[in-house]
Order: structure tokens, then C-alpha cells, then sequence
């Protein structure tokens, strides 16, 4: 059973992220807030009694479901469905792009000068917006592999799809997001 | 670099995995510079949270404590289902038992009535002619006869 000082600091790590990944799914703050608020207090009152470990999973999945459960309550289903469902892929020559623009990241944002930080602060929100405009099973698939760091199994469990599933989104949402800061000429 | 790291660097799972994990790293950096105002929203939240898991735990824990003993019974806390409860959730299965056997019941007067529909139209119905050139039938009529 997580102690209230794990659930709190669990709570602490995740509630940045959480509301984030909330906002690029609902694109209001206010209604973010909310969701996150409300899966926090869920998580704590039905959960609470869980293992530290099992918490993250948890927290996921009860994010997941609320903001699902808001997008319900805004009668706009039909609008999310539409954006949720995958676009074809035309992204599968993204392996030599993608080679390319790690090699130069690692060596521009990796060394950071004072004279870059406006321009490194408008590439990371031009980044964010990127990835607010993925498909939202490739995004929701992307960050919480990428950014909640969960495996493959985990995310497929938080997301209610197969691992097979888990391994396409990221791939789309990986090539799709290449190809779009490329085409703006960023190299994140 | 080696020609086994260069070959595992560009490798597309690894390759994809990098980028997605190098997006994340910024992404974290871009979330650090949360507005003031949201993250007192969500300093809030999470102190709610935190009394609610205070408050809830306790009362799981609790609900069952015995309160008082006396020689032989207790007494748990949270109200036991009165016998008057408990008959009330039965009604509904008692009604659909009844239910059925009166869907049954009006079943199978149907079906007698029906047969009866046709044995009546059959043998008030007049004989036609042709009937006694049917060879089975004259069989019928004798084997009545005797």
C-alpha cells in the first residue's frame, strides 16, 4: 500500500505531465485542469490503497478514461473519433530523416548558448504544438511511451489495445512528427 | 564508431525510440515552465486528493470495527439488511418465476384451442365426393363400420 507521502510525491512527479498530455487531448486549460483534478482525487479515494508501483499505471488509465469521459460530456464524440482515427501512412520513408535529424540535435540542442534560449523556447512550442496536432491514439501511444516512459506492455494495458497496436502508433507518431519539424525546419 | 553500433544506431526501432525519448526530455523541459497560476491549480488538486485519500482510508478500515461486546453478540459499525430488505430483493425473482409460468400456462391453452379450432372446421366441413375414391378413406369408413 503506497503511503501518503509515496501518493503525494507520486502525485507531485506526474501532476506537470498529466495536465500537458490533458490540454494537447482537450486544448482547454481549464477543462484540463479539471480532469486532472478529478483523476488525482479518484486515483487517491479507490486506489490509494495500491502499491507505489502500481500507481503510475493507474493514474494513467483513470487520465485516460476521464478525458474520454469529458469529450462524451461535450456531445463532440463524432469530432473525436475523427481525430483519434489514424491517417494512412505516408510516412514510412522517415528512416533517413530520422537518422539525420538525431545526429543534428544531439549536436544543437545538446550545447546550448545563452543567444539560443528565446529560439530554443519557441522550438520547444513549436514541438509541443506538434505533438498537440498528432492523431490522438498516436499521441496518447507516443507519450506515454516517450514522456511517462512506460513499456510497450504497460502502455498497452493503459490504453486498451494490443502491444502490436502500442509499437504502430509510436511509429507513426515518431515518422509524422520527423517529418512536420523538418518541414518547419526544426531539428528538435 | 564501431560497424556493429553504427549498424544498431540506425536500426528503425532504435532510431524511433531515440527521437521519441529525445521529444519527451523537451517536452519535460517545455511542462517545467508551467504558468504560476497552473501549477497552484494543480498544487491544489493534489492537496485534495491527499485529504480524500486520508479521509477515505480510515473509513474502509474502520467500517467493520467492533463498537461494543456483549456475552455473546456484537456490534459492527454500517447498518446489517433488515429481514424487510432482504424480502424486497427477492420480489423481483419471484415475479419473473410467476411470470413465466403464466407465459406457459397461456402457451399451452393456446395450443389446445388451436387443435380444437381444426378438429372442429374438419368435421363440421362437408364431405366432398371425390373423397370416396380415395381408397384410404374407404378403409376408414369400414374399419368404422365394424
Amino acid at each position: 500500500m503506497a503511503t501518503d507521502k509515496e501518493l503525494s510525491d507520486f502525485l507531485k512527479n506526474v501532476e506537470k505531465r498529466a495536465f500537458k498530455r490533458t490540454v494537447y487531448a482537450v486544448r482547454d486549460d481549464d477543462a484540463a485542469l479539471d480532469i486532472v483534478q478529478d483523476s488525482m482525487i479518484r486515483l487517491a479515494e479507490k486506489y490509494g490503497d495500491r502499491p507505489a508501483a502500481e500507481l503510475p499505471l493507474v493514474f494513467q488509465r483513470i487520465l485516460s478514461n476521464a478525458t474520454m469521459d469529458w469529450f462524451r460530456r461535450q456531445k463532440v464524440r463524432n469530432a473525436v473519433m475523427q481525430n483519434m482515427s489514424d491517417f494512412g501512412g505516408s510516412d514510412e520513408d522517415g528512416d533517413f530523416d530520422l537518422l539525420e535529424m538525431l545526429e543534428t540535435m544531439e549536436g544543437t540542442l545538446g550545447a546550448e548558448s545563452a543567444a539560443d534560449t528565446v529560439g530554443r523556447e519557441q522550438i520547444l512550442l513549436l514541438i509541443e504544438k506538434e505533438v498537440a496536432l498528432l492523431p490522438g491514439r498516436q499521441r496518447e501511444a507516443f507519450l506515454l511511451r516517450y514522456w511517462e516512459e512506460l513499456d510497450v506492455a504497460e502502455t498497452a494495458q493503459a490504453m486498451g489495445c494490443s502491444e502490436g497496436s502500442v509499437k504502430t502508433h509510436c511509429s507513426r507518431a515518431v515518422h509524422a512528427l520527423a517529418k512536420s519539424l523538418k518541414a518547419k525546419g526544426i531539428t528538435p | 564508431m564501431t560497424t556493429q553500433t553504427r549498424r544498431s544506431g540506425t536500426d528503425p526501432g532504435n532510431l524511433e525510440a531515440r527521437f521519441g525519448l529525445r521529444i519527451g526530455a523537451l517536452l519535460n523541459e517545455r511542462a517545467q515552465n508551467t504558468p504560476h497560476d497552473v501549477t497552484e491549480r494543480l498544487r491544489f488538486a493534489r492537496e485534495q486528493a491527499l485529504a480524500r485519500a486520508r479521509t477515505s482510508q480510515p473509513i474502509s478500515a474502520t467500517a467493520a470495527v467492533v463498537v461494543g461486546a456483549g456475552s455473546s453478540r456484537t456490534a459492527t459499525l454500517g447498518r446489517q439488511p433488515g429481514w424487510l430488505t432482504r424480502f424486497a430483493s427477492l420480489l423481483p425473482l419471484v415475479a419473473l418465476v410467476g411470470g413465466l409460468l403464466l407465459i406457459d400456462e397461456w402457451h399451452d391453452r393456446a395450443e389446445i384451442e388451436a387443435a380444437a379450432d381444426v378438429d372442429t372446421a374438419l368435421l363440421g366441413d362437408v364431405l366432398p365426393p371425390d373423397a370416396y375414391s380415395d381408397a384410404g378413406f374407404v378403409e376408414f369408413l369400414k374399419q368404422g363400420r365394424d
